[in-house]
């Protein structure tokens, strides 16, 4: 059946809580779509290596899923490779830091931003610009950047940074100031490049990492992510920021930082983790476009009728949270995290999703 | 100092992630004659497990809990070699590490950290460990439990060739094995044939002391 909406005209109207034809649906299917080129064989090595690659995966994922949005988001060792870090990188497994760059105090103070145009942040600002080009008529796009305190995290391991914090405050700073520095070339590479939003991945504001004392000096400070929030929107983009965490700092992430679009993920087996019926519930939604918040493993180990039911009774919670809030169409049916980028995930159970939500999404209070 | 400040000396540095006055106070207790073995469960210990209280509670966050874990191994390292051999033997013994493929080991150490505070004895293979480690553990570290994670979804399959070679070289039924990491659940547990799944170190803690 013929839809009533476009994604465009549908997500627009999302963004502004305005009625909709059905709920818009994003699960976040963004290293897997390189199986839907051709035969499928692409390695995540040829995808994330080569701009065209990566920016052929994500146009030809959003027609193959028929996805309201496109997401740009690569691995989280992009940056930390691209600053010295050695990053492994299987054929298929998703690459990851090996080897930091960041061994000692001092390492810290003497880091050398490189040239945000080569390196694998090449390889999204160019696949961005490619992919922001081919879907600007068909769907909302967005860059993806990791945050700074991400990319120190990766850079230097998550443990050390977070005992430095206190062992070794100043060095940690100079360093979220050079990855600051970098982060804001590279917003301004994704405003050449014209996707509709930059998202960042903030995913350190997590109440079982860090407390907000420990995060807003840490990154939700004006000097840098606020910085970077503003930088986005210099830029003319909107602002969305991902955050797979558990107990995430929504008060910040969400009320203080205002994106336009938040992606957030559910524990259900950790005390406090909000669902989505909670967030609704709670405002986060009153001004933003939550999305979430599907198991990401379900796409890899459910069969293709569980995800049909977990995406349908997701669906009617939202439905029932969202009319109990008077709100009309602030939530997108999304996983929680990006959708395993393994060649073990079912790519049909991410069809059933975007399948489901367009037989069953109709919010109608 | 007598031993009831010492202990207090040593549960406080702990508490207050201070390393170099775990160590002091641990030399201290030596020298004042306090047993290893109280020094270790009525300070260190006992100021772990405070720590955990706090971070269940979101009063403690994971700098406060890895600065009071590495106070807690400075003072271990100067108590442990003081602990009779006879002791030492009755001790559970663990092996950790994060499955081989992955280099994530931020919650491994938290968990490892607790089981330590909890009395095992662990060993930590680290991160990307083989799988064979795992496998041969119950032979070379005379593991009574071993504790695998990974927060990567293609590197799971690693923890069912784990248990898949236990069962085959004859150790499955001499070892409890419980798994943990963000892609891992009870039912991805049950599939594989591992004995639990634990969400976080507390629980992980709470699961061990159930079974050993």
């Amino acid at each position: 059946m013929a839809e009533k909406m476009t994604h465009i005209q549908r997500c627009l109207a999302s963004l502004a809580d305005e009625p909709v034809d059905r709920l818009t649906v994003y699960p976040i299917a963004c290293g897997v779509s390189r199986r839907t080129i051709g035969d499928g064989t692409m390695t995540y090595k040829e995808w994330c290596s080569s701009p065209k690659n990566y920016a052929q995966g994500l146009i030809s994922g959003q027609k193959y899923f028929d996805l309201d949005f496109t997401v740009g988001l690569m691995d989280l060792s992009v940056i930390a490779g691209d600053f010295g870090s050695h990053v492994r990188m299987d054929e298929q497994n998703t690459p990851f830091v090996d080897d930091p760059v960041i061994k000692t105090v001092e390492d810290y103070e003497t880091l050398q931003m490189p040239d945000p145009k080569k390196g694998r942040s090449g390889v999204i600002l160019e696949g961005t610009k490619i992919f922001a080009e081919a879907l600007k008529n068909e769907t909302i796009t967005s860059g993806f950047l990791e945050g700074p305190l991400l990319s120190l995290t990766q850079s230097a391991s998550a443990e050390k940074v977070f005992m430095d914090m206190y062992n070794n405050r100043s060095a940690v700073h100079k360093a979220l100031g050079t990855f600051t520095d970098y982060l804001k070339e590279m917003v301004k590479g994704m405003g050449q490049a014209k996707p509709a939003a930059c998202m960042w991945d903030y995913l350190w504001g997590s109440y079982s990492c860090l407390g907000d004392k420990e995060y807003d000096e840490f990154e939700g400070q004006h000097k840098y992510a606020g910085s970077l929030n503003e930088a986005v929107g210099k830029e003319g983009m909107a602002l969305a920021i991902h955050n797979c965490a558990d107990l995430p700092h929504l008060d910040t992430q969400v009320k203080q930082m205002k994106p336009a679009v938040y992606t957030m993920a559910w524990y259900p087996l950790i005390p406090g983790s909000p669902s989505a019926s909670d967030a609704i519930g709670k405002g986060y939604a009153d001004n933003c476009v939550l999305c979430g918040t599907i198991d990401p493993q379900g796409f890899v180990r459910w069969s293709q009728e569980k995800m049909q039911k977990v995406t349908m009774n997701l669906i009617q919670e939202v439905k029932t949270a969202l009319c109990a809030r008077g709100l009309k169409s602030r939530y997108t049916i999304a996983s929680g995290c990006e959708v395993p980028p393994t060649v073990t995930t079912r790519l049909e159970n991410i069809k059933e999703v975007s399948d489901t939500v367009k037989k069953y999404g109709q919010v109608t209070c | 100092m007598d031993g009831k400040a010492i202990l207090a000396g040593l549960e406080k540095a702990v508490i207050s992630g201070n390393k170099n006055d775990a160590i002091k106070y641990s030399k201290d207790a030596l020298a004042a004659g306090v047993k290893a073995l109280d020094a270790i469960d009525n300070g260190l210990v006992k100021g772990m497990t405070i720590v955990g209280d706090k971070y269940a509670k979101h009063e403690y966050f994971l700098p406060q809990v890895l600065l009071a874990a590495n106070a807690m191994y400075g003072g271990l390292d100067i108590l442990l070699p003081h602990i009779p051999k006879a002791d030492a033997a009755k001790k559970v013994v663990g092996v950790i590490g994060v499955v081989e493929g992955d280099v994530h080991d931020i919650g491994k150490n938290i968990v490892k950290t607790m089981l330590t505070a909890a009395g095992l004895d662990m060993h930590d293979f680290g991160k990307d460990v083989p799988i064979e480690n795992f496998v041969n553990s119950v032979k070379n570290q005379k593991a009574n439990l071993i504790a695998m994670s990974t927060l990567m979804t293609p590197t799971m399959d690693g923890m069912k060739a784990v248990v898949d070679g236990l069962i085959e070289n004859g150790d499955r039924m001499k070892v409890k094995i419980i798994i943990g990491g963000a892609p891992t659940s009870q039912a991805f547990a049950d599939d594989i044939g591992a004995d639990m799944h634990a969400i976080n170190a507390q629980e992980a803690v709470k699961k061990v002391k159930e079974v050993l």
